[in-house]
């Protein structure tokens, strides 16, 4: 068994949601979460509309929390995050693969902000209601 | 290749964060959560805190970062009163970068 963490874009979530669920895995957990990358953080929305100068969301349309408030009035340095989702997935090994590359078909846009993922080894599994264990409990 | 998570103080948080990016480590994942530890709590006069809140940093790195990424944390996120979190180190087989699909941290 394999415990696949994908962070992903918020707007992505139900499509995401929707190819998992057409491959026969749908069980997922899923958190919001705030994080940062190489870029420290420093990436907006406005990379959706091209004709809008570099400089725009850093001058204009940040977001009003506290760590543009930092920015815009020039506070001591803070550490930028932007919210994600979380998605938390145990599957068998061998669809491993399948599922992550239906997660980057879906994911993937080419800006920076798309995500990352994790596979991580997990040792076992209960499912509480019946006491099935490993394989069953996730099956 | 590590996944660090760290349950820290939440007024720690910034300062964590801008030691790890000063270190070379500015990527992570945070989220607020809430726990308690070997004194089940906190009690403060007759009131009795059972769960409190803690900031969980997550975070991938190289094996060879792993005790580097510890050291930093545990030296910034101390107090030295309890309450201060705990740190756990847990393997990763596989890491892909969504936007270039490849499988690079």
């Amino acid at each position: 068994m394999k415990e696949i963490t994908a962070i992903i874009r918020r707007d992505k979530l139900p499509e995401t949601k929707k190819v998992l669920d057409e491959l026969g895995y749908p069980s997922a957990s899923i958190q919001s979460v705030d994080g940062r990358g190489k870029q420290k953080g420093a990436v907006c929305d406005n990379d959706l509309d091209p004709e809008l100068p570099d400089n725009y969301c850093m001058s204009v349309k940040l977001k009003p929390t506290p760590s543009t408030y930092a920015v815009e009035h020039a506070l001591p340095k803070v550490a930028l995050f932007v919210p994600k989702r979380m998605l938390t997935m145990v599957v068998p090994d061998d669809v491993v693969s399948k599922i992550v590359k239906s997660i980057i078909k879906v994911n993937q846009t080419g800006k920076t902000g798309d995500g990352k993922i994790f596979i991580s080894p997990v040792e076992s599994a209960l499912r509480v209601r019946t006491g099935e264990k490993d394989g069953e409990a996730i099956a | 290749m590590k996944m660090i998570r760290a349950f820290i103080r939440p007024e720690k948080e910034q300062e964590v964060v801008l030691a790890l990016e000063g270190s070379g480590f500015p990527s992570l994942t945070k989220m607020p959560v809430f726990g308690r530890g070997k004194q089940k709590g906190l009690q403060v006069g007759p009131v009795h805190y059972d769960e409190l809140p803690k900031m969980l940093i997550m975070m991938v790195v190289e094996d060879k970062d792993v005790a580097k990424v510890i050291g930093i944390i545990s030296d910034k996120a101390r107090t030295g009163f309890i309450g201060d979190g705990k740190i756990f180190t847990s393997p990763v087989d596989g890491v892909y970068t969504v936007r270039t699909g490849e499988a690079v941290l």
